[in-house]
Parts: C-alpha cells; structure tokens; sequence
C-alpha cells in the first residue's frame, strides 16, 4: 500500500471534512428552510401576531423545560420526570391560590413543590447512586401516583375566574411594553442558561462531568455535589413551566407536564448536533425548540390537516438527525 | 545503562488484592427481590379469596396479554442493544406503532377487507416500523433513544390521520374468537401470549441466535472479535420488536373492539418491565423469562389492587418505587464488588 | 506449512503506520520462525501495539507488507487473520462478563441438540470444562460466569477458545501483567507445551526475564524500528535494555538546586487492611522523593489513598501540620494536594474538552469572582503557560485529544500548576512520553520544587528516579522495605530491595 494518498484520494477526503463540518448546521438550515417555506406557502405565518402567538404558546413553555433538559444532558444524565416536575409544581400553585393563599405565597409554594421533586431525583441519583434514567423513571411512577390518589383519580382543579387573587392572570396572559409576560421569562431563562453552562465555574464543573466525569472527579470537583444541583435547576425551571401553564388555564390538570418530556428530549438532542462532538448546548437546543415551534404552527396554518401535521414534525426531526448523524459519522 | 523496575523484576502480585469470587451479595438482591414479589402475592391471595381462583389467573393473562407481547419486543432491542440505557438499545416507538398498527387494522376492516388481508397489512405495517428503526440505527448510526423517539412521532402522526382523532369501531371473526375462551378455558389472548412467550423464550434463550444476540448487546468488541456480524443482529431486533408491535396491535383492537387512542402511556410501562424482570435472572439481564415474570407481576398487582379495594392509583407508585429498590440494591452490590 | 527463505511461518517487511502526522512504526520488520517461541520487547511507545494491531487486523498498514506461510498480503483483517490460524490472546481480554465459561468457548460455533438448532447447554458445559482439564489441567466449572473468574482462570478460558480453532501462530500480548507467580509459571508451562506441539508462539512483554526463560529469539523495538534479534540467552537482560532505549543520560535531568524546607506531608505508620501496613515517611518542601516497588508491592494504593480515592483503615496524615482525613480528592485538592494520575487519558485528561478547559480545571476558583468565569484572563494566562512548557498546538481551544501524548501528559501537570499545589503526587509521569518532552517534564519537576513544592513520585523507571529525586523509598508486600538516597545508591541496589532480595525493613523516621 502506497504511503501517500494520491491526490484525488486526498481531495475526496477534504471534501468529506468540509461537507461534515457543513453538515453539523443542518440544524440551522433546517430552520431557515423551513421558516422560508412556511413564511412563502402560508401568508398568515409570517405575521407580527402569528408570530408572537407562536413563540408564547408553542415556544415558550417547551423552551423553559428543555433548558432544563439541556443541563442535565450536560452532565451526561437524563431527566425523565420534567412532566412530573411541572405537575407537582401547578398541583401546589394552584391548590395554595384556591385556599386563598397570596400569590407570592402561592408562587413559593409551587415552586418549592418542583423542587421537591428535584430533590427526590437528586437523592436517587447522587446519593444512592441510580443511573439517571432509571433514577428518574421511578420519580415518574412514583408522581404519577401522587398525583392521582391526590386528586381522587386525576380531577382537575379549577379556579374560578372571579375569586383569583390580583396578578394571577398576568403570570400567563399579561404583557409589558407588548410583550407577553411568559416570554420576559423565557427571555431570562435563556440568557441565564446560557451564562451558567458558558460562564460560570460551575458551569464548567458540568461540562467537564459530562466530557469524562473521573476526570473532573480527580481534578478535585465534587461531581455527586454538582450533579445533583443539575436536577433541582431542573425541576426548578419546570416549576416555573407548571406555573405560567395553570396560571394560563387556571386550572392544574394532572399529567398534563408529560406531554413536554418527549419534545424536550427530542429538541435536547436535535440541538446537540450543532456541536461537532454531540454536546447539548442553549442554543442548539433553542434552536431545536424553535424548530418544533414553527413547524407545530406553521403546518397547521398551511391547512395542513392538523393530523398530517404530527407526521410532518415526525419526519423532519427525522431528516435532520439522519443528516447530522450521517455528518458526524463522515468526519470519524 | 537504564534500568527499568518492570523490564527486570519478577510479576509477583499480591493475591490480596484481588477479586474475590463474588455471587452471593447479587444472589441476595435477587432473592430478596424474588422474596418480596411473592410475598405481595401471597398478600393478595390471602386478603382477596378470589386472587389464586383459575378464572382469576386467567383473567390477569388476559389482561397483562398486550403489555406482554410489547415488552417482549423491548427486551430483544435491549438484549441485542446493550444495558447503557442512553447509548443501548431502547424501542420508544412500540406504542406509536401499537397505535399504528391498531389503527391500520380497524381501518382496513372498516373498508370492507377480510381478516386475513387486514393481518397481512398490519403485520407489514409493524415490519415497516421495524426497518425504519434499524435504518435509523445501523444505517444511520442515529442514537437508539431519538432515533426511535421521531420513529415514535412519525407513528403517532400516521395513526391520527388514519383515525382522524376518533375510535374506528372493529368486529371480525379473527377479533371475535379472540376475545372468546379458547381451550382450557383460558381465552385465546392469553393463549397469544402464552404461546408467543414460548415461541421466543426457546429462540432467543436457547438457540445459537439468541446467544450471539446477548454478545452483541453486552460486549459489542467480543462480539465482533468473535466473528459476529453486529449490525445485523441489532437490525434483526427492532425488526422484530416492530412485529412484535403488529401482533400487540391486533390483540388490543380485540379487545377494544376498535383502534385506541392514549396507548403512549403504556410505554414507560414497557420500558419498565425488562428492566424490572432483569433480577429474574442469574445474570442480572433482561430476559424474556423475567420480562414474563414481571409483566405478570404488575398484572397481579392490578389485579389484587382492584380485589382489595386498593386505589388503581397506587399501582405506578408501586411500580416507581420497584424500579428504584431493585436498581438501588444492584447498584449497591455493583460498587461493592468493584 | 509453507515457509518463507529464511524458514519463517510469520514475517513483516518495512511496515510503516502513522497516526495523524505521528510516526509509529518506521519501516518495521519481523522474522517468526516456525515452532519457536519469538518475543518482542520495547518501551511504551515504541511501537509493539501497532504492530500486533497492523498483524491483527485492526489497523492497515501505510507501506510495508505481511508474509504469512509464505504469501504475501498487503494488509489483513480480523477475518483473515483468523482464517490464516493467527490467533491472539489480547491483554484487554474481550471477554462476556456475564457469559459462561461454556459459551464463551463455543461462542460462533455452538453444538447444537441432534437436527434442531438449539443450544446444547450441557455438552458446552461439559466440553468446556474437559477440554480445559485436557490443555491445562485445571478445574473450572463450564458454567462458570467469566465475571466471576480470576484474571487468571479469565486468561485460561481465552487461551482455550483460541486453541479450540486450531491455530497456527498464537499471539500472547502481556499475558503476565495481572497474574500471581503460581499462575504465570503455569502459563508458561503451557506455551513450552504448545510449543512442543507444533505452535508458533509470539510473546510480548515487560518482563525481560520471562523473555529469557521463555523465548528462543526475541526482536527489540526502538522508536518504531527493530533495532535487533538476538537470542536471549546469549544475551544479558542489560544489553536488551540498552537496546531498548539509547539516550544520553547526562542532558536528561536538570540539577537539582532545591533547597528543603519544612516538612510538608507527614504519613504515619499509615495501614489499610489489604494492600499496605506500617507506613511512614516525610515529604519536605522542595524535596523531589521517589517510591517504587513491583506489582502488589502496595505503591498504587498509598498514592491513591493519599489523594482520598481510597480510605487507610489506620494511621495519619498530616499535611502543612494539620492532621487531614481525605475523604475524597475534592477535600484533598482543598488541601493544596495535586495528583497526575498514570492513565491520562482516562483519568488525567478530559480528551473532548480543550486544552484551555482542562488546564484550568482543577484551580478554577483563580479565574472566578463570584461564581463567574473571567475568560479572558483565563486565555491570556492559559496560553502564556502552554508555550512556557512549549506545548505544541494551534489554540489553546483545540480539543486536547488531538495532542501528542507528550503534550497530554504536559497539560495533565499543567493543571496543577494554575492551582499553586504543596504537595504534587506524580503516577509514572513519563510514561508513553517521548524524550523530548521527559526532559521537558523533569525539567519542570525540577522548577516545581524549586518554588517550595514537596514532590512525591512513584515510577518503574529506576534510572528517572535517580536522576531527578532526593530520596527513593522501595516498597516490597506492602511494607516500605528501605529508604535510600538518591546520590548514594544505584538501580541495582533498588531493584534486589524491591525484588526482595534484600529482606530488612527499616521504618523510616524523619
């Protein structure tokens, strides 16, 4: 075998590297394809208020549980029970504001609920040492259960509309200076991820646990300390969901939050091919969550049957893994 | 002149240090675990007459019939897979496809077609889902976790725009004996199961297949060193899972007398129970025995639950707080041994 | 069987592998005579792996050739190979742990019940324990669990499963490293026995007295190339050795210009219930204090206990005066402790993050206010101190996996350095390195205690230890057998007191 390449050999291999490297922003591309053709095929999509809407009802809440998705993949984990997170955290907003709590208190609560589940998780997993997966899965069942034999079978909780305490519409529905409430929130939420992940040292703790956790463990990081502070932020943020999502149908509706797990995950992991070795990132998977967003809205605006809608999402989360995965394998 | 300690000295190690023959803390994880589930179901035979009753049993086969045939299909993808749950081998899309598979085969029967053309679409559906999965895997090399994920979502999107949202009423021949007693006076869903239990336990726990299926999922390098072709083996799992996912189909509209919608929140279940049936086994891996085994077990759970009188809203608890016993104990006993 | 000329079953000519710009092997060749027991020895680095890969299968080749019975390939596959009868006995075993012993001998060619294809679990059973019996007369249930096997009886089942298809040329790649004496002696029983029988055997290993009692000829590697084979029995361990590395030792090691000061770690009679007891020493500031000993001797488990990866059942430690318990080596970073583990690539470094990343990684608190990164300070500083220790890269923000390991191994230290340690433990901190950076790497050893660190280094490499430490200890079964000074000894001495030639124990008082 010759020692050196000839030189279409070496140019075939260029190409490869080049197209690979491409290829890792077929997340990008994806979006920009697709907001293009939307925005062509629907009149009504490109539209200051259609878009608006899109980013409050489909962007907003799905971003908020998948930032928190993204940290936990950081660190190599997953989190299986956002759905439950986000439950127990409505369960208890709602409940402390139709005993004629005050909304602070109410806010408190719910949020300390979330975490509780939080710290279930952060027991199992740091503590007793389960995989995160099966760590959290078990919260899962577990909260399920919670929340049924607390209300009796799964009854929602209604408010009613005259009895609610002052700003508790504002929490889902207001705006300030136009724009809506949830998205000031969300707005934070991100820069704050992305702070903590790119800027801080513990930040760097969870990167370097999710790059090769023995060596942040013989580099002196307390990674059972830091992984565990991953699912409290977790369940925290997913509190923060559950509570703009009751605020919005004044009501808890339980299990509702598992309908976020799937996306979540899916936009977690779409976003991870924007980095070259597969790491989660905030803007991967903001860029994973707006995907979905646009695509959810967008179909259904086209006249898309509203069915036809899921196998379209379907197929292009699909696509865009085939390609990014097919990139990655190229470079290797 | 340089001298190094290793090139010169002798190997002499210190025996001290070494593994010990370890067995018996796994063998009593798993006979505690064997312990507590019999003594919830010597509970339940105790507090509820009708618990051991034949006709009782029966009806929990019956039952435990659709959750069975979809775990099976789970445990062959994590057999061949691995047990790294985010790397490994996973099927998220066997209840999409169940949903699917339903959905095809109430349709094709509304629309007139026999039994056995509507089987043979539907069992070709299950195929399709399968393929579609080892593509994504092994041609792909797309993580079994998304990869199955957006197979999942592509499913569930095919089975609304067959069913529009609605329930497809179903009757048929096939359907009707089903649901009907068959010998012994067990009915033929239970016999489905029961059957397809054996059909697998005997290919993939006793035949040269099976156990070149298990190296491939726990030790991919022996595998290949070994002269296996990997990726066909994984390939041939999901392929199989999504058949597994056709026939499931077919025993829920039976039993539903029509299409399902809501069969997605039977997968975390399915994911469960290999996991939880893996301390069935002296190796502490999934296996179809142990995926029966538990399966059963949460039947019977249900079951003596519901002849107790207990809230059906325990049982997910119960099946949490299984799950992380019997993980935490494993776990335990894994880092003292390391 | 067909030989070549020169009467050989197994040859390699001028094979030449680079991996990403490194050269491995140079033009490589290898001569294996039929029926006899040939070994290969080198230093790590020196290119033996790559050409069992290359021989294997695994790797292809960049020039060169493989003679196997007189034909030629140009490179070969694990298939291939197995087809030629090329069988290896890796050191990573590649073994099920949760396989029987059963099936992981039939594993591919499992017999099957009459017509039916089913497992015959009972004849594997029983085929596998009699045809261990009849290889090496030993007992070992056939439905045994590999996981539950020692490293030796491990060895046994892999050697077996080779046999069972019948090989031409068996390939041992450091067979002894996990073995008690009884078990290696049984080993080569063994391969003097398929000798007999008509096998080739390639033998690699450390252990250049293995090398002797066993092989009939032995190639020695150097930086890539075969540098000579010779008959080792005619030849001296030491003339092998100089075979295998040819350097000038004067340039190596820096002076030492250190001046000690206060004791900075103090263990005592330091005692943990399966691999060490009684052990006590000091470590002064700017003192540079070697320890050494075989497989088993105790040095790992003292290293990792004293880094809180493992916990002493008895005994102090006391660091900068105050008595510490490491409970883990988060608690002995907070002490000013820094340890450079041996496996660098598992434990040393973060290979997907970059080297900015990881140089930081241990003294980040440096480059936080409040919690936030200053990034910029941390680039400035981070680069400043890579071309200080002329670390050969683009940025500091390539991935560092892309680094030679020479610079890996530099980064693993630098790490440290950011973090103004007391006390650096150091696991064989040259290993795999080449000599242009272990000249560089003492050298900064060498600066290190020069600003009032103590060092604690523990290394196989006899020479390295005189050349750059104060005092050497030598531990042999768990105890420290004598404390020498560097100046005053010689390896010979080292090695007789770490083979046990020399049995007083001293307890060392400082």
């Amino acid at each position: 075998m010759a020692a050196e390449t000839s030189s279409t050999e070496a140019d075939f291999i260029t190409v490869r590297v080049r197209l690979s490297a491409v290829l890792r922003y077929t997340i990008v591309f994806a979006f920009i394809a697709v907001f293009v053709f939307l925005s062509i095929q629907a009149p009504a999509f490109f539209n200051g208020s259609n878009l608006l809407n899109l980013l409050v009802n489909n962007f907003a809440l799905l971003a908020l549980v998948s930032l928190g998705m993204t940290l936990v993949t950081s660190t190599g984990g997953i989190d299986l029970s956002v759905g439950t997170a986000i439950d127990i955290g409505s369960l208890v907003f709602i409940s402390l504001v139709s005993s004629r709590h005050s909304l602070p208190a109410a806010v408190f609560g719910g949020l300390l609920g979330a975490l509780l589940v939080g710290g279930f998780n952060a027991f199992l997993i740091s503590a007793l040492r389960i995989t995160p997966f099966l760590g959290t899965l078990g919260t899962l069942f577990v909260g399920e259960s919670v929340q049924q034999l607390a209300t009796n079978g799964g009854q929602p909780i209604y408010l009613i509309t005259g009895d609610l305490p002052r700003g508790f519409m504002e929490i889902g529905r207001g705006s300030f200076w136009g724009v809506p409430i949830p998205l000031y929130i969300v707005g934070v939420a991100i820069v704050g991820f992305l702070v903590l992940i790119q800027r801080t040292r513990f930040g760097r703790y969870v990167v370097a646990i999710g790059a090769q956790s023995e060596v942040a463990l013989y580099s002196g990081i307390q990674v059972r300390n830091t992984t565990g502070l991953v699912y409290l932020l977790s369940a925290l943020v997913c509190g923060v969901t559950g509570i703009i999502l009751s605020s919005t149908v004044k009501a808890y509706v339980p299990l509702s939050g598992n309908a976020y797990l799937l996306d979540s995950i899916g936009a977690t992991f779409i976003g991870t091919t924007l980095h070259a070795e597969g790491r989660p990132s905030v803007v991967g998977t903001v860029l994973g969550v707006l995907l979905l967003s646009i695509v959810t809205n967008g179909l259904l605006l086209i006249g898309w049957n509203f069915y036809w809608q899921q196998v379209g999402t379907g197929v292009l989360i699909f696509l865009v893994l085939a390609v990014s995965f097919l990139g990655r394998r190229a470079r290797a | 002149m340089d001298t190094s300690l290793t090139a010169l000295g002798d190997p002499i190690a210190n025996a001290k240090g070494r593994r010990a023959t370890a067995g018996w803390p796994s063998l009593l994880i798993r006979a505690g675990s064997l312990f507590a589930f019999a003594s919830v179901i010597l509970y339940f035979a105790i507090a509820a007459p009708a618990f051991l009753t034949f006709g009782n049993i029966a009806n929990v086969l019956e039952q435990s019939a659709i959750l069975g045939v979809l775990s099976f299909g789970m445990t062959i993808v994590m057999i061949g897979g691995g047990s790294n749950v985010i790397t490994g081998g996973i099927d998220l899309s066997l209840a999409g496809n169940l949903g699917l598979c339903a959905a095809v085969y109430a349709s094709v029967l509304r629309d007139g077609q026999s039994d056995t053309v509507a089987f043979s679409l539907t069992l070709t559906v299950g195929l399709a889902v399968g393929l579609l999965n080892a593509i994504a895997v092994v041609g792909l090399g797309i993580l079994p976790l998304i990869a199955t994920l957006s197979v999942m979502n592509i499913c569930a999107g095919f089975e609304l725009v067959l069913t529009q949202n609605t329930v497809i009423p179903a009757t048929s021949p096939l359907l009707s004996t089903l649901a009907d007693n068959g010998p012994l006076g067990i009915s033929y869903l239970a016999w489905v199961l029961l059957v397809l239990a054996v059909i697998l336990i005997i290919g993939v726990e006793f035949t040269p297949l099976g156990l070149r299926l298990y190296a491939v999922g726990a030790y991919r390098e022996a595998a290949r060193a070994a002269g296996l072709y990997v990726k066909s083996y994984i390939a041939a799992s999901y392929i199989l899972s999504g058949i597994c996912g056709a026939i499931a189909a077919v025993l829920s509209v039976s039993i539903l007398n029509g299409s399902s919608t809501g069969s997605g929140a039977m997968l975390l279940s399915v994911v469960l129970t290999p996991l939880l049936g893996a301390v069935f086994s002296r190796r502490v891996v999934p296996t179809i025995t142990g995926t029966l085994l538990s399966v059963l077990f949460i039947g019977f759970l249900i079951n003596g639950f519901q002849l107790t009188n207990v809230s059906s809203y325990w049982v997910n608890g119960v099946e949490g707080i299984l799950i992380l016993l019997v993980v935490a104990a494993t776990s335990l006993v894994g880092r003292r041994e390391s | 069987m067909n030989l070549n000329r020169e009467g050989s079953v197994l040859a390699m000519h001028r094979v030449v592998k680079s991996f990403g710009g490194v050269r491995a092997l140079a033009g490589t060749n290898l001569n294996v005579r039929a029926g006899t027991i040939h070994g290969l020895v080198g230093q790590n680095g020196a290119g033996k792996s790559t050409l069992i890969k290359i021989l294997a299968g695994i790797h292809e080749p960049d020039a060169g050739s493989i003679e196997i019975a007189g034909q030629r390939y140009n490179h070969l596959t694990p298939h291939r190979a197995e087809k030629l009868g090329l069988h290896f006995i890796h050191q990573d075993r590649l073994l099920i742990p949760t396989f029987t012993v059963g099936e992981t001998l039939f594993l591919g060619s499992e017999p099957g019940v009459g017509p039916l294809p089913l497992l015959n679990r009972r004849r594997m059973k029983r085929q596998a324990a009699e045809t261990i019996h009849n290889y090496f007369g030993v007992e070992l249930p056939g439905a045994a669990l590999i996981g539950e096997l020692t490293p030796a009886q491990q060895q046994i089942v892999q050697i077996t499963r080779a046999l069972l298809r019948s090989p031409s040329v068996l390939v041992f790649d450091e067979p002894t490293a996990a073995l008690v004496k009884p078990e290696a002696d049984r080993l080569f029983e063994t391969i003097q026995r398929l000798r007999v029988q008509g096998l080739t055997i390639v033998y690699i290993s450390h252990y250049l007295n293995e090398i002797a009692a066993l092989c009939d000829r032995v190639t020695v590697l150097r930086n890539g190339v075969d540098v000579g084979t010779v008959n080792p029995r005619e030849v001296p361990a030491t003339t092998l050795v100089s075979m295998m590395v040819a350097r000038d030792i004067d340039e190596m090691f820096p002076k030492k210009v250190a001046k000690m000061g206060e004791p900075v770690l103090t263990v005592k009679k330091l005692y943990h219930r399966t691999a060490f007891a009684d052990v006590s020493f000091t470590v002064r500031r700017g003192e540079i204090l070697g320890v050494t000993g075989l497989v088993g001797s105790g040095v790992k488990e003292l290293i990792r206990s004293l880094f809180g990866l493992i916990h002493p059942d008895g005994g102090k430690i006391v660091v900068d005066g105050h008595p510490v318990h490491l409970r883990s080596p988060s608690t002995a970073v907070g002490r000013r402790l820094a340890l450079v583990p041996e496996n660098r690539r598992k434990h040393g470094v973060a290979l997907d993050l970059s080297v900015r990343e990881n140089v930081t990684l241990a003294g980040l608190r440096q480059y936080s206010r409040f919690g936030f990164l200053q990034l910029a300070r941390e680039a400035h500083d981070v680069d400043e101190l890579m071309s200080r220790l002329s670390v050969r890269t683009p940025h500091c923000t390539t991935a560092v996996r892309y680094l030679s390991g020479g610079n890996q191994q530099k980064v693993a230290l630098a790490k440290w350095l950011s973090h103004r340690s007391r006390l650096y433990i150091l696991d064989e901190p040259t290993v795999g390195v080449d000599v242009g950076s272990k000249v560089e790497i003492y050298r900064l050893i060498g600066e290190l205690a020069e600003q009032g660190a103590g060092i604690l280094t523990l290394s196989a490499d006899l020479l390295e230890l005189l050349g750059i430490c104060d005092r050497i200890l030598v531990m042999y079964r768990g105890h420290i057998a004598r404390e020498f000074s560097a100046a005053a000894t010689n390896s010979d001495e080292l090695l007789a007191c770490a083979t046990g030639a020399e049995m007083t124990t001293r307890a060392v008082n400082d």
